[in-house]
């Protein structure tokens, strides 16, 4: 439990150390920006860091046929051994699609758990209020009503109604 | 006390049975469970599908043919960086192969690229279609399998994989944090030798 809260305790000062440390040291800090826009040679690392990730992303952007793990599969498969080769497994692997990760799956009906999850939130808001305020006023009108009674009837007989 | 003792020998017998499993069904096992994630790095990092379906086979007949056919302790980290090498020393050939061409071919390829930039360039006309982008790619991935080993592995994992740096860390046996300085030095290397290339190119 201990060592639990240290090491929630050092990622947060990591993470405050790091946000720290890019606003005033990093890409987008202003003093980081004047100076790129000056000098040349920073201009000339910038850019070629610039064309790598360009390129990166290029790669990664690239698709893929929807064909291709099968295609792989099938091939991979062919080479394994005999008993491999027969599997009830392997017969699935050969007409194997690719299939978008849990995430990404999900990742549709995000907006629409997040409106969900809002509502809820608000519902169970406006419930406790509710509650807490019906509570409150129900007290307190027992409390006047209480000493309404005390003054016209008497203390005993209050005590007696509103105690019993 | 003793049913505890007798439930640990029989997960015991149960990993020590997969491990040894003659059948090795446990490779078409990792073949379902990281074959997707597997080919799309494979693709991103050679760009041609029969080098993808290659580098795929020759990952897979390697896990087959583990030592003693046994299952390696961590068969995801075996098999990406099984893949990754395999792509790589692939991309080495290609480059090796590309320059071996005799001088006409790399002539007409010229015209060709050239005839790409002047299609952009009449295009729009901005400054992003001045270079050809495939050609962009190509150097990405000759610079790449110029990488040492061990930050081309960050790179292929993170960036191709596009794994966490926790994940790369776990399959390539380093800390997140030293994946990161990995990530960050190869992309230094790669900056410097694409402006390089793109300078000898001119």
């Amino acid at each position: 439990m201990k060592s639990n809260n240290k090491t929630n305790r050092c990622s947060k000062t990591r993470a405050l150390l790091h946000r720290a440390l890019s606003r005033s040291i990093g890409l987008d800090a202003d003093w980081v920006r004047n100076h790129i826009a000056a000098c040349p040679k920073c201009q000339r690392r910038f850019a070629a860091i610039g064309k790598v990730n360009l390129a990166l992303s290029m790669i990664k952007s690239q698709p893929q046929k929807l064909n291709l793990l099968m295609r792989a599969n099938r091939q991979a498969i062919g080479v394994l051994k005999h008993s491999l080769r027969q599997a009830p497994k392997a017969e699935k692997l050969r007409d194997a699609q690719p299939e978008p990760k849990l995430m990404d799956r999900c990742s549709k009906y995000s907006h629409s758990a997040a409106n969900v999850a809002a509502c809820a939130a608000i519902l169970f808001l406006m419930k406790v209020g509710v509650f807490s305020s019906m509570g409150r006023f129900q007290s307190q009108g027992k409390e006047v009503v209480q000493q309404y009674y005390a003054a016209q009837a008497g203390q005993d007989l209050a005590d007696e109604i509103f105690n019993a | 006390m003793f049913g505890r003792t007798a439930g640990y020998s029989l997960m015991w017998d149960f990993a020590v049975a997969e491990t040894v499993d003659g059948s090795q069904r446990w490779v078409l096992s990792a073949m379902q469970k990281h074959g997707q994630e597997l080919v799309t790095m494979l693709w991103r990092i050679l760009g041609n599908e029969q080098d993808v379906c290659d580098a795929y086979q020759s990952t897979f007949l390697q896990l087959a043919h583990y030592p003693d056919r046994r299952k390696p302790r961590h068969v995801k980290a075996y098999i990406f960086r099984t893949a990754s090498n395999a792509a790589v020393s692939m991309l080495r050939r290609k480059t090796a192969e590309r320059k071996r061409l005799s001088n006409a071919i790399a002539a007409a390829a010229d015209k060709r690229t050239e005839a790409i930039r002047d299609r952009f360039r009449a295009g729009d006309g901005s400054p992003a279609d001045e270079f050809d982008l495939r050609s962009l790619q190509e150097t990405l991935r000759g610079c790449m399998a110029k990488l040492p080993e061990h930050l081309r592995n960050v790179i292929a994992l993170r960036d191709l994989a596009e794994l966490s740096y926790a994940q790369v860390g776990r399959i390539l046996g380093i800390t997140p944090a030293t994946a990161r300085v990995y990530r960050c030095k190869a992309v230094q290397l790669l900056a410097v030798w694409m402006s390089r290339e793109s300078e000898d190119a001119k």
